[in-house]
């Protein structure tokens, strides 16, 4: 029952197969179908660009959505064989591999891969054992987001502690998030602070600006939208969105302390049957000819790929506020023991609780 | 006996095997997956000892629970004994009808058309503003208050059905009989109609102070930084951290409690001064 | 007094339908961000319309809740029945057992359910749903009806068999007609239970076949937008309708004539 997917996947392959060798002056390919496990509308579902893709190679796109990370690893770990491509966090992707839940990939079989921005190409959260386990696809930062007009000449993350703002916050309600600010703000490295108390102190000192803590793009705008807050943590991506589709009034700032780099990758479970089409898939991912309607029409992260990036036209806000030399300026969220992740996952915990 | 079997058999395949499952990861170090080596140990269960601010989070649910359901009966019983004495057939059909449809709307949805209606500048708001202009704003949202606001009015239908029924069941001879001896109405219901509506006022409680304790969503969407609650702990632990055995532990620990609880009330009034007038 | 009861009930009602109000007055609003002031259209439910994912899932919500409502009582009635006529060794701990369900986050419950069928082969599915949302429903029909049970008078059948009545007529003619409006209570908490249940419904949902409260739950992330609302405001007028409907048939609130 659990493999209802990958077996009527099976039968279409078979089939398909079977029709292919009856039919020697068949016109295009038969029909494959792969499973793609991500965030949804998280760019993977656009359906210009899928039914486009399987125009050209005949393989058909279906998904599933998680609302965690967390829930993405349960998911892969309970349903193998169902999923054969999967968006994961660079942070994460170690996580998932030391569980043997993806297989490597090989960047040579990847046209595309070549305009891969190098750093994220080769970022070391994405290797293991000196193999590849994720194709890095998009990028983009968590900064400061403030009420453009209201709130003027911000450029640091302390303004989190100004009395000017009381009850006029909004957190994220991310452990990594959270504890990485904490960690700028106390001149830290985000992934293996030292002094933890120092930032559960910073955090708690927030309390009295604290309104809400929000966590989805939707929820942000809603409550944007209502005037709730005037200050907040916000995706650099959705910051694009919310100002150009949804004409609200906000100002994406890079504060002086640094802001927080995130990676998301492309990866392949292991006991995926189609890994063959999965990689034509996620090569079609990073090519520039998916990403730039994407930009366009929907709003997109920042793409690995530095040659789709090029060509936005530089009136781009997402061009404009993606710059390069953030790649080798930002700190990247990445890898860390469980141990650590279940530290920070404590304090931030402690932290909510104190707000109360 | 057959008539128990059917009912009990479902909920062990569907509910109690798979909470023992749940309950043995409680006693593990981390969630059992990968190749982790499996390592058992009781330190979920020392949570509480370890993090000393889940005693406040616990507090904080239970005294939700014990607002939302006292909130529910002051206002669910006398309800139920208008809706039971107070209105005949048609208008009956109606009122009852109406207090049931809400239970068919999306409860997300319903949490979310709160937040409209208590948020500074919503609807309260602006009705409050468009009688008095100079009255400061109203902004309920994001407090402790809209959380219990919003589980009340979640949790309401269930306390009124529950006492409806035992109050509708309440023999006309006995109030008249009281009403001809000369009792006036309030005798008549502390000694007649509360006594009586006792079975259907526990049995609402228990259906709203046991789910409230874990919830999640309305401290979630109306509390804002407030809306910690025992049930956004154990959720964080799951949707964040990746920690099932504390989270698992969190619920059984929950799980007791809420046992004890029922344990004692049940005994309480069972044995207490109502019982021999109950069939 | 009974004015006093009325003004009480209506104002009850007024509380009830406040969000509710807002919430269809909100599928009317042009704006996908729900803010004011209002701007008028039927945009939404033209979405809605074309927007055969959300109706798949609305629709697989009322079957799965059918049948949950069905099974949930007829199961229920019979445990209820059982516990309350004789007492028996045990039967404290089976009331006990019926708080797990309801107690427990259905957070904790539905990954436990995921994780169990998975392990036993039952796997996930509109199957799994109904598997999962009638066990959630179980304790709440006990619960109802045996509230019922407890304020039906046990000298009345007995009366009935000392008159001359078998056990089971008395049964069929006098117990379950009084329990009748329990019953219809407790399905209506069970249907209820599995029209909302999102959480369990999450976690055992195969991908592409859900239920309306995952949808949306699911939309929390992407964004929902007042499509939801439409809806949930078509959802609410079908449902006044065939509980109108039922209640013309079975006359809820004629109980007290029978005594």
């Amino acid at each position: 029952m659990t493999v209802k997917i990958s077996r009527r996947g099976l039968t279409t392959l078979v089939g398909s197969g079977l029709a292919l060798s009856f039919a020697p002056h068949v016109g295009h390919a038969a029909t494959t179908e792969i499973t793609v496990l991500n965030w949804k509308g998280y760019g993977t579902d656009e359906p210009t660009a899928l039914r486009a893709f399987a125009a050209a190679t005949g393989i058909v796109v279906k998904h599933d959505y998680f609302n965690s990370e967390p829930e993405m690893l349960t998911k892969l770990q309970t349903n193998p064989g169902a999923y054969d491509v999967v968006l994961i966090n660079s942070a994460r992707t170690q996580q998932a591999q030391s569980a043997e839940l993806i297989a490597p990939i090989d960047l040579a079989a990847l046209p595309n891969a070549k305009d891969l921005a190098p750093t994220l190409k080769n970022s070391p959260s994405l290797q293991a054992g000196g193999k590849t386990y994720g194709v890095s696809w998009v990028w983009g930062m968590n900064s400061l987001a403030v009420r453009d007009g209201k709130v003027v000449g911000a450029d640091s993350f302390t303004i989190f502690l100004d009395p000017k703002y009381v009850g006029r916050l909004a957190l994220l309600d991310d452990t990594a998030t959270a504890i990485g600010i904490g960690a700028l703000l106390t001149s830290q490295s985000i992934n293996d602070p030292k002094d933890l108390p120092a930032i559960g102190a910073k955090l708690k000192a927030m309390k009295p600006n604290v309104k809400l803590l929000w966590s989805s793009e939707d929820e942000w705008n809603k409550a944007f939208a209502a005037d709730a807050f005037d200050i907040s943590v916000y995706w650099s991506g959705a910051a694009v969105r919310s100002k150009v589709r949804h004409k609200l009034p906000v100002d994406f700032i890079i504060p002086k302390e640094g802001a927080i780099g995130w990676l998301d990758g492309l990866s392949m479970p292991v006991a995926s049957k189609k890994k063959d089409a999965a990689l034509t898939f996620i090569n079609f991912m990073i090519d520039p000819k998916f990403y730039l309607p994407w930009a366009a029409q929907a709003g997109a992260p920042a793409s690995a790929n530095q040659a789709a990036m090029a060509q936005l036209p530089d009136s781009d806000l997402s061009k404009q506020i993606h710059k390069p030399e953030y790649l080798t300026k930002l700190q990247f969220m990445g890898p860390m023991p469980d141990e650590r992740r279940q530290a920070f996952a404590n304090l931030w915990e402690e932290v909510k609780a104190s707000y109360a | 006996m057959a008539l128990l079997a059917p009912a009990y058999l479902w909920l062990t395949l569907a509910v109690f095997l798979p909470l023992a499952v749940m309950l043995f990861f409680s006693f593990l170090h981390a969630a059992p997956f990968g190749h982790r080596p499996l390592i058992l140990t009781l330190e979920q269960y020392r949570a509480f000892l370890q993090r000393p601010y889940l005693l406040d989070v616990a507090w904080r649910s239970i005294s939700l629970a014990l607002w939302t359901t006292g909130l529910c009966a002051a206002i669910g019983l006398p309800a139920a004994v208008a809706l039971a004495r107070a209105t005949r057939g048609r208008s009956r059909q109606v009122l009852f009808l109406l207090i049931v449809l809400p239970f068919w709307t999306n409860g997300l949805v319903r949490i979310f058309s709160w937040t409209m209606v208590l948020r500074e500048g919503g609807i309260l708001d602006l009705a409050l503003h468009a009688v008095l202009p100079s009255a400061p704003h109203f902004a309920l949202l994001y407090s402790y208050p809209a959380i219990v606001i919003g589980l009340t009015h979640a949790y309401l239908p269930y306390m009124i059905l529950t006492c409806y029924l035992s109050v509708s069941a309440i023999d006309d001879a006995l109030i008249e009989a009281a009403q001809s001896m000369g009792a006036r109405v309030p005798v008549i219901f502390a000694k007649i109609v509360l006594p009586l509506s006792l079975p259907g006022l526990m049995s609402g409680a228990i259906l709203i102070f046991v789910p409230v304790i874990g919830c999640f969503m309305e401290p979630r969407i109306l509390g804002g930084r407030v809306g910690v609650t025992m049930g956004t702990v154990i959720e964080d632990q799951f949707t964040q951290a990746f920690n099932w055995p504390l989270g698992a532990a969190l619920s059984f620990i929950m799980l007791a409690v809420v046992l004890v609880i029922f344990g004692l009330t049940s005994r309480a009034v069972t044995t207490g001064p109502t019982a021999p007038l109950r069939a | 007094m009974a004015q006093l009861g009325r003004a009480w009930l209506l104002a009850v009602v007024v509380f009830l339908y406040l969000p509710i109000a807002v919430m269809i007055v909100m599928a009317f609003n042009a704006s996908p961000l729900y803010a004011l002031p209002i701007q008028p259209s039927l945009i939404w439910f033209d979405t809605l319309a074309s927007d055969t994912e959300l109706l798949d899932a609305t629709r697989n919500s009322l079957i799965i809740a059918m049948f949950t409502a069905v099974i949930a009582t007829a199961l229920g009635s019979l445990a209820a029945i059982a516990l309350a006529r004789h007492a028996f060794r045990g039967r404290s701990l089976l009331r006990l057992l019926l708080l797990p369900p309801i107690a427990i986050p259905w957070l904790i419950t539905g990954t436990a359910m995921l994780v169990f069928f998975f392990w036993t082969g039952i796997g996930r599915g509109l199957h799994a749903m109904l598997i999962g949302h009638v066990a959630l429903a179980i304790p709440y029909v006990v619960i109802v009806i045996g509230t019922g049970l407890e304020t039906l008078r046990a000298d009345l059948d007995e009366a009935a068999m000392g008159l001359g009545s078998t056990p089971l007529h008395a049964f069929f003619a006098i117990t379950l007609p009084l329990l009748a409006p329990s019953i219809i209570a407790a399905a209506l908490f069970a249907f209820a239970v599995s029209l909302d249940q999102f959480v369990v419904s999450y976690f055992l949902a195969e991908p592409g076949v859900t239920t309306l409260p995952v949808e949306i739950y699911s939309s929390i992330r992407k964004g929902f937008t007042p499509e939801i609302n439409a809806i949930s405001t078509i959802f609410l007028g079908v449902s006044t309708l065939l509980v109108l409907l039922f209640a013309r048939l079975s006359n809820l609130g004629g109980a007290r004539g029978r005594r």
